[in-house]
């Protein structure tokens, strides 16, 4: 199928070529805009920073950060979804043995948050609960980029504990009765 | 009186059988998963492996076959002439559904912390066939989990669903009896055998054929997940069989070999050794050209080199051109063709030494080195092996040794008589002939380079390029042309496929060698799933 | 806010002015000495460029900013504070200075290291020369400043008093096209210098845009001419007069039009800025940093206000205001300093609206395409200032058969 074209005639004529009157439409506007906020009702809308903050919205996607479980060891399995969903490949696991029931973890987890693009896809990924965007706050700026590399100390600083399913049981989660889903 | 004989027409070799309404014509004897296989029809299964016997116990092959009144397992069922085979009614599918979901009551479903999660096949199965949560609602059974079988392998048995497989390769591969199972029902776990553990050298085997994350590789245990792999097709360097390989590769770096079949070498197996010898790709290489202990940029290396070789010839001394059966075929041809057309230099032939102890009747053998008889081949008639190379050296004959490779397993006497004469290596590991000779070269490993390996049977296989090379290492072959060049002799060769094409011309015993085609770069998620 | 911006420039010019009458009319004469002499002119040139064009300038760089936000609903610049006091965000032009004084000087690798550091001073010398023409107020006449004098004998006085202009050219208007041609020379060494592909366009941008409305522009000023007689921008003013109805605007509508708009064109800013064209070029400026940058982007500034200086004299009646003569305002008696003094007020002051003006037409308007910048100046400006010259010349010689004045 063809695609559909919309031609659209273009203006033309004397008073459109001299630009005079879209001038003079737009300047009015503009006048108006500035003569108002000058002296009359001000419409602006800036929201002076660090005095003022805008409220997010609940689902606002900032700083990272990693869940732990009742326990307080972290929940991540080092399953590596979040780094293969990741399009930005800003994040780096190498996993470990415990030792204990839950048999992997990550030795070391770097989020890089100057390639990070923000888009929550590892927070989609994570099969545990273990990696949240919802800390609210934005990535520091930093002097070095070295420093923009979250590790997995700097991730946990921000913890909360989880309160997803499967949560709080540690390694022990097999012994506990299956939960319904879906 | 004995009857008299009945002269029976001969038994055709073929069975010709209908499966889903298409008519398929297979060799005798072949079973009825393999036949449809054969027509493109794919039947699921987990027991079955090609390269072993069918015990029929997964029970998710099951098929129709007219006539009968049960589903019958495809992978135990023989072919038979008019067959009427239906691999994909209401009936099939639905047992197998049931199946599936039989064996997935105790499976802990535990994918992400799975280190088979990528190239499982209950995961694949499960994606294709089911897709449902589960509908149990009792605890699943509890299992040992974390066992050590023995020195490379780690079962997981609440992952396990009891195929069997590994049991098998342990039979009939490695033909020791060393796992078994225990108990029964949904108790029923996998297990050493009594008084032994799992040490064979073929143990390894198990973890590529278990379907499941069941038993999983202490090397490779948690390093890497499968799906981030890329795969290479090329051949272990480990000994003289030329096992057919999958370089497992990512982030630069080499994380495992596994078998690639191939009936005439190494079936669907290879040795443990042999899948450790990526580790070597990373061990005490040299990265750059050294003069003495003076590293130096490669170009001046090669050029002090070419100097000397060319002093020693203005000055009569003897040359040695050493072949290491550890380079490609294309590097030894190269090197052959400088060494006795063009300088007329004594050839010897080195290698690692042998290793009597692991050799066995299955792929093992003593020569640990993947390409003697590529040297044998390249040194001709006038090839002296280690022992004349000794003693030359002893004698004073030589003036200068020119080694493609560094494994030159000298006598302490040989080596002190190194000492007094010029010695150029091509070298990828430091070693203590590295560490006396006068140029060192780095030369890259066989991850590393595009080439062929002529294995023990005279095969001439194909290896291909994964990995770059650490630092400044260059292929053999490019070291060699470049001081043959600085020596005035021409080598026209562009690349290794053109000196390929050429040694194949020129050498009688590599006129039916192949190329190969061009492999594009597979990463694993995007292949099928290995198990 | 609203009252102080028209206030506080008022009381500001007001004092300018002030000491600038003092200047000419009493220290000068107290001293001996002769306004019209050479240290009269430059402390004359003094007066205008670090009194008037340049602090001027400084804040027309953040007046820019903070009127834009306005126009757009923001409230702009208004962090940069010096001991707490923000001033609405008035310290950010020092702050400017600052970052670029000490910004790393650079100067690319093949880049032609003479003529880079040559292109700024060739972009900036041409405006500062250009203000020696103009007629900031109408003089003062030395020694007679609390008298009060009436229309005659102030004329009659400047003869030989004090004119608050650097120098009475006979050609002022044909000298100022001459100087500020030469403006082009800066940004085309600029952009070839830079040896940086966007710089050379943007340079290309700017010469073959600058060469095409200056033929409009000067084209434009001829209809002025004819009705004044004259080229000297203060002879202009005066025979403009007082009453609104005798200025260029009102003569000379469409003429103010055309120079107006060639005239913006000339300063290279939005909605001619295609020499800079951030999205696209950056501009022949690119490779510029620190104060070389900052030399270009003064320029500009000092251009806007000059083009508003020129627009004010030649079409806005430049010093008076109707009701403002010699004696006083309207009936109103008022000594020669205070006169002398409001007459640079008004000057100021429209020069100033001029300047807010072309601001407010920055950011209006978005950005030509080169066809349509040249399709826009050669074959519309151009042609309708030639049929104003003609329709002038008819109008005038039918008028005043024996010439203008």
């Amino acid at each position: 199928m063809a695609i559909g074209v919309k031609v659209v005639a273009r203006p033309s004529g004397i008073a459109q070529d001299m630009y005079v009157s879209a001038v003079v439409k737009g300047l009015g506007v503009t006048m108006r805009h500035f003569f108002e906020n000058l002296f009359g009702k001000k419409h602006i809308v800036t929201v002076q920073y660090p005095e003022e903050r805008a409220v997010y919205p609940k689902r606002y996607r900032g700083l990272h950060r990693l869940m732990t479980r009742d326990d307080g060891s972290v929940r991540c399995v080092a399953c590596m979804c979040c780094p293969t969903a990741c399009p930005a490949h800003c994040i780096t696991i190498v996993a470990e043995e415990t030792g204990n029931g839950a048999e992997k973890r990550p030795a070391i987890f770097e989020i890089d948050e100057l390639r990070c693009v923000v888009c929550g896809l590892c927070v989609e990924a994570c099969p545990c609960d273990a990696i949240r965007m919802d800390t609210g706050i934005h990535a520091p700026p930093v002097e070095h980029r070295g420093d923009a590399v979250l590790g997995k100390l700097d991730l946990l600083a921000h913890t909360g504990k989880s309160e997803a399913h499967q949560g709080g049981l540690g390694g022990e989660w097999r012994g506990a009765p299956p939960v319904r889903t879906g | 009186m004995t009857p008299p004989e009945t002269q029976l027409p001969a038994a055709p070799a073929t069975v010709t059988l209908t499966i889903d309404g298409r008519q398929v014509t297979v060799q005798k004897g072949t079973n009825v998963l393999e036949a449809a296989r054969a027509q493109g029809t794919d039947i699921s299964y987990f027991c079955y492996h090609p390269g072993l016997s069918s015990p029929a116990v997964c029970r998710q092959c099951l098929v129709e076959v007219a006539g009968q009144p049960k589903l019958v397992p495809s992978c135990y069922t023989p072919v038979a002439d008019n067959m009427v085979v239906i691999t994909a009614s209401e009936r099939v599918l639905t047992a197998r559904r049931q199946m599936l979901e039989f064996t997935l009551v105790n499976h802990p479903v535990d994918c992400p912390i799975c280190d088979k999660a990528g190239e499982c096949t209950l995961q694949k199965l499960y994606m294709e066939w089911d897709g449902h949560p589960s509908r149990s609602d009792v605890n699943k059974v509890h299992k040992p989990k974390v066992v050590d079988l023995g020195p490379t392998i780690v079962l997981d048995a609440e992952r396990c669903i009891l195929c069997t497989r590994c049991i098998r390769v342990c039979d009939e591969v490695a033909h020791q009896h060393q796992l078994t199972m225990a108990f029964r029902g949904d108790h029923e776990i996998l297990t050493t055998a009594p008084g032994q553990v799992l040490d064979n050298p073929y143990s390894l085997n198990t973890v590529d054929v278990c379907p499941v994350g069941a038993l999983t590789s202490k090397d490779f245990r948690f390093k890497m997940r499968a799906w981030e792999l890329y795969t290479v097709p090329s051949v272990c360097p480990g000994c003289a069989t030329g096992c057919n390989v999958e370089i497992h590769h990512a982030q630069g770096q080499a994380w495992r070999l596994v078998p690639r079949p191939n009936p005439d070498i190494n079936k669907f197996w290879m040795c443990d050794e042999g899948r450790l010898t990526y580790k070597e790709l990373t061990r005490d290489r040299v990265v750059g050209a050294r003069l003495g202990d003076d590293p130096a940029p490669l170009e001046k290396a090669i050029n002090y080199a070419a100097e000397r070789i060319e002093q020693v010839r203005q000055e009569g001394g003897t040359v040695a051109v050493v072949l290491g059966a550890q380079a490609t075929n294309e590097d030894l041809y190269l090197a052959a063709r400088v060494a006795i057309d063009v300088l007329s230099a004594r050839v010897f032939i080195a290698g690692r030494p042998a290793v009597p102890d692991r050799v066995d009747e299955i792929l093992r053998s003593a020569d640990v080195n993947p390409n003697s008889a590529g040297a044998k081949i390249f040194g001709r008639a006038a090839a002296g092996g280690i022992p004349e190379l000794e003693r030359a050296l002893q004698n004073g004959e030589l003036s200068l040794v020119w080694a493609i490779g560094e494994d030159l397993p000298l006598s302490e006497e040989a080596f002190a008589a190194l000492d007094d004469i010029e010695m150029i290596v091509q070298a990828s590991h430091e070693d203590e002939l590295t560490a006396g000779a006068d140029v060192v070269l780095p030369a890259a490993m066989w991850a590393e380079v595009d080439g062929t390996f002529t294995n023990v049977q005279g095969l001439v296989q194909r290896i291909r390029r994964a990995l770059d090379a650490p630092g400044g290492a260059k292929p053999h072959w490019e070291l060699t042309a470049a001081i043959a060049r600085r020596l005035g002799v021409s080598v026209d060769e562009p690349n290794v496929r053109a000196l390929f094409n050429e040694m194949k011309s020129k050498v009688p015993e590599m006129a039916g060698a192949e190329w190969g085609r061009p492999q594009p770069l597979v990463q694993l998620r995007f292949a099928n799933s290995r198990g | 806010m609203g009252a102080l911006v028209i206030v506080i420039p008022l009381a500001l010019f007001f004092v300018l002015g002030l000491v600038a009458t003092l200047i000419f009319g009493w220290v000068i004469p107290a001293l001996g000495g002769d306004p019209n002499a050479w240290y009269g002119a430059l402390i004359k040139t003094a007066f205008i460029l670090l009194g008037f064009v340049l602090p001027l300038a400084s804040v027309l760089t953040w007046m820019e900013r903070k009127q834009s936000a306005l126009m757009q609903d923001r409230i702009g610049p208004n962090r940069a504070s010096v001991g707490g006091v923000r001033a609405f965000g008035l310290m950010h032009f020092v702050a400017d200075a600052l970052k670029m004084l000490f910004k790393e000087d650079f100067v690319p690798a093949k880049a032609n290291k003479f003529l880079f550091g040559l292109a700024p001073v060739l972009a900036i010398a041409p405006v500062l020369i250009t203000f020696a023409i103009i007629p900031w107020g109408g003089g003062v006449c030395p020694g007679r400043l609390s008298e009060t004098l009436t229309d005659e004998t102030l004329a009659t006085c400047l003869e030989t008093g004090a004119r608050f202009q650097v120098v009475h050219l006979e050609v002022g208007l044909l000298f100022y096209f001459a100087i500020a041609s030469l403006a082009v020379y800066g940004t085309t060494l600029a952009g070839w210098a830079s040896y940086n592909k966007f710089s050379l366009l943007g340079g290309l941008r700017a010469s073959s845009q600058m060469m095409s409305y200056e033929v409009t522009m000067g084209m434009a000023i001829l209809g002025a001419f004819l009705v004044y007689g004259s080229l000297e921008p203060a002879t202009i003013v005066m025979a403009q007069g007082s009453n609104p109805l005798h200025w260029g605007i009102v003569t000379q509508p469409l003429g103010f039009i055309l120079f107006f708009v060639a005239a913006i064109a000339e300063t290279k800013r939005t909605p001619f800025d295609l020499p800079e064209g951030e999205p696209e070029l950056i501009g022949y400026f690119v490779e510029y940093s620190g104060m070389r940058f900052g030399m270009f982007f003064l320029a500009e500034f000092m251009e806007v206000i000059f083009t508003a200086a020129v627009v004010a004299t030649v079409f806005f009646g430049g010093w008076q205001l109707p009701g403002l003569h010699a004696g006083g305002f309207l009936g109103t008696a008022m000594p020669h300093w205070l006169v002398a003094s409001l007459g640079f007020v008004v000057f100021a002051f429209k020069t100033f609206v001029l300047c807010w003006f072309q601001l407010m037409i920055r950011w209006t308007l978005p950005r030509f395409r080169p066809d349509q910048l040249m399709r826009l100046g050669w074959k519309q400006l151009l042609p309708l200032s030639i049929a104003n010259i003609l329709i002038t010349a008819a109008v005038v010689l039918a008028l005043m058969p024996t010439g203008g004045k």
